[in-house]
């Protein structure tokens, strides 16, 4: 429950449209109170049979006046309240979004993008829900509540309290029915999930299904989990079923008692008729928000259990953040260099690990690369080339070890200028939704680079994108993704590349960058490259020798460390691991060709 | 973007006769229980407007004339009602519900059966996504049609009826004033109705459009984070979440007009009420029993009007659903059984021929073009050739999960497409590419849910795959509980597995993908090697090889080039032969020499 408290700095922005609005319930209830009071007045002078047509008219108008009055005080709470809540939902959804943006990669593979979608939404929504009708809804109660029981205390005493110590009850049962209620809907949602899981498992797993004949077998079992899963609905629905037939039924029989008990009041001459349908008027102005008080605080646990998720993501300490004294490096030169680094499995990815030591993905990596040097890294899949790249622009920091750049150790530096100096092109393309010139002008601010266009028609030349901007409907303005164009996995590195090259990095660092580009592409692109990246340092990890076979110095990973460095002459010379790849890449393209 | 996340449904239609004669076949054998939880229904409506019938008779007689125990009766009854309308009402409730749910189970079941009859060709054209909401959403969708659509339409208008009816017995001229703001309350419905509709489809669509946003941003964070765009991030969610907000305070402010405007029109219906009804005192065609009944009629009568919007959305969206189901239903298997099947010869001995067989996903691109081969019953061979040759689709032929367009794939001289699928692949045993882990026990995951498979025979299968040592390290052992697509089993275990599986069922004839796995240790890799050798042994089997050891084991390799069969021969025929072969088996397993637990380089 105590974690609603972490709104209060997100609703002490509002306090004053939140105090407008409990000004308005409260007004608007007092006025409410008098509609029965006018009804009153008029049945009483019915009785006695004693009223002229005009005050007929007069009590009539003064009813719709009531109402009116009502109705414009009803709208202005709702709109202070529920408006409110929408802001304070705005609030935290942008402060939610803004703490992703600054989370690591190593939370982003520990929670699933439905879990962390589901907080930006769901959770967000019953916090919302607590706020806007659950505001709304109680200071209506509270206030109506307080006005109906003064007008009932004035008219008789002892009916009064007999009401107003019955209608409670109804709250009451609603909160009892709704703990108990909300305890089945969980195991209905339980075997919902166990349901949809058995579903979706055995169509991804069709093939061996069918491969082994087990269509009848899965479908008694499916058809056993959807009995549960009835059984389970109709156990809920025996609860469920209760709550409204037992609201009418609480409601009821206070109404009947009003009738009984005011009814012999009003025969005995202690009571006028219009007394008693005051009173029946207010049971009926009371009835809708003694309901809503329960529903209330159902809400209410909901927001807090949400609210507990949203401070989970909230209160998280990104891992990857400048240090306090960040050193700014406002030239970077590009000298590159890893010392004795090691880096652990982590345990989301050695699984059966979770709980011991997990074994080394990388160690003892040492290597230097001079301002406007070259490097390429090969390696088997899995031997942690990633890995040892994503170091430099502290995607991960390194278990042991330190990885420098101009000298400083690239934890000290500012966060924001580190990463400026390098320009990463991950092995896996990501496009956004927009169109392909924001797609490669992604990486710059359009009000600091007077000459974008000129740089960005160098980049789109440089990564041989031009050779493909034909395809496209709308040339470099072509949407891109799932509204848009689909790009060919060739097509996306290329982009991916212009998007690199054009944020003219002091170092450049490809991971298998290239892997769907055809050869002769690739060749282009490479030739293109080493232009524009005369004075600048560059990284690249590749599966093809071609690719690499011109850097100044070439490292071979197996199984997390460097079994062979040299250049490709000496790498060739050396006849190991590197001259096997080499061999073998010129065996395929015989077979191939 | 994920599905699911801007998927605005478009509703169509509120009733179309078509779908729901064919919805009816479901409906149709409940019909006894749906009938009496229509009666129950209508007999809670009409218990529910006896009270304000009781108080005017209470006013009217014992209180007017002051006879105190003229009242008690009263109460009674009143009491007697209330628990009437609760029995009735709950009765209701749980009978229509279960109904719904019982058909709800037998549409999903049939979805369920429905679906896994489909050839394969069908699940790679749907989406497991798809398939789910299917079973899940627009089952739930024609759930609440049953239960909160037609019925309590029924219940709105007899409720409606009743009071009418009553209103005009007590006294007409007061029915007339009473009823005459329902129109315009009708009216008031539909405009809110209109605008909130339309509002509603603006909130859905923004919040799309942030979900979409936000689920991109999530999988890019790393170039953003590194492309420095944080700020600019925050910029453009900043701007889709204010319209979002513009959206929702849209439909506040609607909301907030229409609560109080339905109540004003009670208000003027109470006052016209009162003004009337004075008239009608000082007439003397009125009394002032009636008057405070109609005061509590009029609110009643408001109710089923202002629930028809709602009900007309549930209808919406079930049509739709319905649509969208018996779309599934109507979609015909392309892998049938035969209508007279054959018999195999026993005992089943596992000789495969195919006949000039030729095959392609799209008939129009063949994979296979005129493939003929024999194996006899217990040789091993292997399939070798580069990526795209052929491969797998040789291997779905034999398990049928694809009809051949030409030629014939024979079992023991039987066409296969004469025998049941299930009889078929009783036989034929296919272990697939990627091996499958379902959530289960490790036993589960071995005998699937078949109940022919003994404990004993699991573990017989598990020791001779090698699998049963890491299984009895493992806490729990065999009933060791495996997570979700096997989450909790690295690579090597759920390939051992696999096998396991395959032998358990111990077919005589075995297909095996054998899938290069990178991630996969020295000592795993080994493990695998002698269990792929120990169910080769005596069994007609074919391997679509990755590994040069798995090569050693074979009798006999066919090389596939391009949908056709270059070569086919013994090891050291084809490398004698200096051709495909030769130069395939230099790039692929040449560098296994060297070490023979890393993987082949991709590229």
């Amino acid at each position: 429950m105590t974690h609603l408290r972490h709104l209060l700095p997100f609703v002490a922005r509002y306090r004053r449209r939140l105090l407008a609005g409990a000004l308005c319930a409260a007004i608007a209830a007092a006025v409410s109170a008098l509609g029965p009071f006018v009804l009153r007045l008029a049945v009483d002078a019915f009785a006695a049979e004693q009223f002229a047509a005009a005050s007929l008219l007069r009590y009539s108008s003064l009813l719709i006046v009531v109402a009116l009055a009502e109705g414009c005080f009803r709208f202005l709470q709702r709109m202070f309240f529920s408006g409110t809540a929408f802001h304070i939902e705005f609030d935290l959804r942008a402060a939610l979004f803004a703490h992703y943006l600054r989370l690591d990669q190593a939370f982003f593979g520990r929670n699933h993008t439905g879990d962390l979608m589901a907080r930006a939404t769901n959770d967000l929504s019953a916090v919302r829900q607590v706020l806007g009708p659950g505001l709304n809804g109680s200071a209506t109660a509270v206030f109506t509540f307080v006005a109906a029981a003064t007008f009932m205390l004035a008219i008789d005493r002892a009916l009064a309290l007999m009401v107003l110590l019955l209608l409670p009850v109804t709250t009451l049962i609603f909160v009892l029915l709704g703990g108990r209620m909300r305890a089945a809907f969980t195991r209905v949602q339980d075997q919902f999930g166990a349901l949809s899981t058995r579903a979706q498992e055995h169509f991804s797993g069709i093939r061996t299904i069918k491969a082994y004949a087990q269509e009848e077998a899965e479908l008694a079992v499916f058809a056993e989990d959807n009995r549960r899963y009835r059984d389970l609905n109709l156990r809920y629905v025996l609860l469920s079923g209760l709550l409204w037939p037992s609201m009418t039924l609480c409601l009821g029989v206070v109404a009947a008692l009003v009738l009984f008990v005011g009814g012999r009041k009003v025969a005995a001459g202690a009571m006028s008729v219009g007394e008693l349908v005051q009173f029946n008027a207010y049971l009926g102005l009371l009835a809708f928000p003694m309901i809503i008080l329960g529903w209330m605080l159902s809400l209410y646990q909901q927001a807090a259990a949400s609210m507990g998720r949203l401070v989970e993501v909230l209160h998280q300490p990104p891992a990857i953040a400048s240090p306090p004294r960040a050193l700014p490096l406002p030239a970077p030169r590009g000298a590159v260099e890893y010392r004795e680094v090691g880096v652990r499995f982590t345990e989301d990815s050695a699984p059966e690990m979770a709980g011991r030591a997990t074994p080394w993905m990388l160690q003892d990596v040492s290597f230097s690369v001079p301002p406007g040097g070259s490097l390429a890294i090969v390696g088997a899949t899995g031997a942690g080339k990633t890995t040892l790249v994503g170091l430099l622009a502290r995607v991960r920091d390194p278990d042991t070890g330190a990885v420098f750049l101009d000298g400083l150790d690239v934890r000290r530096i500012d966060l924001a200028d580190l990463r400026r100096a390098i320009a990463y092109v991950p092995q896996e393309t990501f496009l956004f939704s927009l169109p392909l010139r924001a797609n490669v002008a992604f990486g710059v601010d359009e009000s600091d680079a007077p000459d974008l266009e000129a740089r960005l028609g160098r980049a789109v030349e440089v990564s041989r994108l031009v050779n493909d901007l034909h395809q496209f409907p709308d040339g470099l303005d072509t949407l891109v993704g799932e509204r848009g164009v689909t790009l060919s996995g060739g097509q996306k590195q290329r982009v991916a590349i212009a998007r690199a090259v054009l944020r003219d990095p002091a170092v450049l660092v490809l991971d298998d960058a290239l892997s769907s580009v055809d050869a002769h592409t690739a060749a282009q692109i490479l030739a293109g490259l080493r232009e524009v990246m005369r004075d600048r340092t560059s990284i690249i990890i590749a599966q093809r020798i071609a690719t690499v076979r011109e850097a100044d110095q070439i490292i071979l990973l197996h199984e997390g460390r460097i079994v062979e460095r040299g250049t490709h002459a000496e790498l060739l010379r050396l006849g190991g691991r590197y001259a096997a790849m080499y061999r073998r890449e010129l065996l395929a393209a015989e077979v191939e060709g | 973007m994920s599905p699911g996340f801007d998927e605005d449904t478009i509703l169509g239609k509120a009733y179309d006769a078509r779908l729901v004669r064919r919805l009816s076949v479901f409906v149709a054998p409940h019909w006894r229980p749906l009938l009496v939880a229509a009666l129950l229904l209508v007999g809670a409506m009409l218990t529910e407007i006896v009270p304000p019938l009781l108080v005017q008779r209470a006013i009217d007689g014992p209180i007017s004339a002051g006879r105190l125990e003229g009242l008690a009766p009263i109460f009674a009854l009143y009491l007697g009602v209330l628990l009437a309308t609760f029995a009735l009402r709950y009765a209701h409730t749980y009978l229509i519900n279960r109904v719904g749910q019982t058909v709800m189970q037998d549409l999903r079941v049939t979805l369920f059966r429905h679906i896994q009859r489909l050839s394969l060709s069908f699940f790679d054209r749907n989406p497991v996504g798809r398939l789910l909401t299917r079973i899940t959403n627009d089952v739930d969708a024609l759930n609440e049609f049953l239960t909160e659509g037609l019925i309590l339409i029924l219940a709105d208008l007899v409720t409606l009826i009743g009071i009418v009816t009553i209103m005009f017995t007590l006294n007409w001229r007061l029915a007339l004033i009473s009823l005459a703001t329902l129109p315009v309350l009708a009216l008031i419905v539909s405009i809110y109705q209109r605008l909130m509709r339309a509002t509603y489809r603006l909130v859905r669509q923004r919040l799309a459009q942030i979900n979409a946003y936000l689920n991109e941003q999530i999988g890019g964070v790393l170039v953003t984070q590194l492309f420095g765009r944080e700020r600019a991030s925050r910029a453009r969610f900043h701007t889709l979440n204010d319209s979002y907000v513009e959206a929702n305070l849209r439909s506040v402010l609607i909301f907030a007009l229409f609560l109080p405007s339905v109540q004003l029109m009670a208000a003027i219906a109470t006052a016209a009420l009162l003004y009337g009804g004075g008239q009608g005192l000082l007439a003397g065609w009125a009394t002032l029993g009636p008057l405070a009944a109609f005061i509590l009629y009029t609110e009643r009568a408001s109710q089923p009007i202002r629930n028809l919007a709602e009900r007309y959305t549930v209808l919406q969206a079930a049509m739709a659903s319905a649509e969208r189901i018996f779309g599934v239903l109507d979609t015909q298997e392309e892998v049938r059984d035969p209508a007279r099947p054959a018999t195999l010869p026993t005992p089943v001995r596992g000789e495969i021929a195919f006949h000039n067989v030729t095959f392609g996903y799209d008939p129009a691109e063949p994979v296979l073009k005129g493939i003929s081969l024999t194996i006899p019953a217990g040789q091993a061979v292997a399939v070798v050739g580069a990526t795209g040759a052929g491969k797998s689709s040789l291997v779905s032929l034999i398990a049928r999960f694809y009809d051949v367009q030409e030629g014939a794939i024979t079992l023991d001289g039987v066409d296969i497409r004469d025998l049941p699928q299930r009889e078929l692949r009783r036989h034929v045993a296919a272990v697939p590419q990627d091996p499958v882990c379902f959530s289960g026990t490790i036993a589960s995951n071995i005998r699937l849910h078949s109940n022919t498979i003994t404990d004993e025979q699991v573990r017989r299968a598990a020791e001779l795959v090698n699998a049963a040592a890491f299984i009895e390290r493992l806490p729990g052992g065999y009933n060791y509980e495996v997570r979700e697509r096997g989450a909790n089993l690295s690579v090597g275990q759920r390939q051992l597995l696999a096998f396991a599986r395959a032998l358990a069922f111990n077919p005589e004839v075995l297909l095996v993908l054998d899938e290069a796995t990178s991630s996969v240790d020295t000592e795993t890799e080994a493990l695998i090697q002698t269990a792929l050798e120990r169910m080769l042994r005596g069994r007609t089997s074919i391997i679509i090889a990755h590994r040069l050891s798995t090569i050693r084991h074979v009798d006999r390799i066919i090389v596939l080039h391009q949908g056709r069969v270059v070569e086919d021969g013994s090891h050291e025929e084809l490398l004698a032969r200096h051709g495909y072969y030769y130069r395939l088996y230099q790039l692929q397993f040449a560098g296994q020499g060297l070490a023979p637990a890393a993987g082949i380089p991709k590229g």
